[in-house]
């Protein structure tokens, strides 16, 4: 990701160049699948924090949570794979 | 139980603090660059390039890179001490760790290098 930041701010045509790798299926495949990731670990991050401010902690409200973050983390990769494609 | 001389600091409590800080800086840092990349599509070189060299994002940038550094550390030094133990590995499991854990350093040192240079070569 770095290699790509790096050419497409080097110059016009290194823009253009990493903009037309990033359309082919499998670069989409692959950036949806990074982004699901990230977006799963974002939101079970907050949800940690939350539990570390004392909320949530206990068995009912674990598995709660976890249905809830499942359900979010779904929703935005959906989000995700719709904004890509 | 694992030897804690691997991980980040002096206590556990400081690396607890460490990767909730730096997943605070992540978060802003990622909801920021994706809010902007939907609120602008069909983004062109210019405002790209913009976008980089304005020195608010190069510092945020940076302060994300060298974040993404300690939380990857403590998150790896976390998983190297669920798997890499004795009871897996045996006596040598202090060192795999070490090993692996070096690993992961200088591949985050080598990665902040590169995005100072990208940030600050535009």
């Amino acid at each position: 990701m770095l290699y790509a930041l790096s050419k497409s701010l080097g110059s016009e045509e290194g823009f253009a160049d990493v903009k037309a790798t990033l359309t082919s299926p499998l670069a989409k495949f692959v950036a949806w699948g990074l982004l699901s990731a990230l977006l799963y670990h974002l939101v079970a991050g907050v949800r940690h924090m939350i539990m570390d401010m004392g909320i949530g902690e206990t068995l009912e409200g674990g598995t709660l949570g976890s249905k809830i973050i499942i359900a979010v983390s779904a929703v935005l990769i959906v989000l995700a794979g719709v904004w890509i494609w | 139980m694992v030897t804690s001389v691997t991980n980040l600091s002096r206590s556990g409590l400081y690396d607890w603090m460490a990767q909730r800080v730096s997943a605070v800086v992540l978060a802003a840092y990622f909801i920021f660059l994706i809010g902007y990349l939907v609120a602008n599509p069909g983004i062109g070189y210019d405002q790209w390039h913009g976008l980089f060299a304005h020195n608010g994002m190069r510092i945020f940038s940076l302060l994300a890179l060298v974040a993404l550094g300690a939380h990857a550390w403590v998150g790896m030094w976390t998983i190297a001490t669920d798997y890499l133990t004795p009871m897996a590995l045996g006596k040598s499991a202090t060192a795999v760790r070490f090993l692996f854990q070096a690993v992961c350093g200088v591949a985050m040192f080598a990665y902040f290098v590169w995005g100072v240079q990208i940030l600050w070569g535009i």
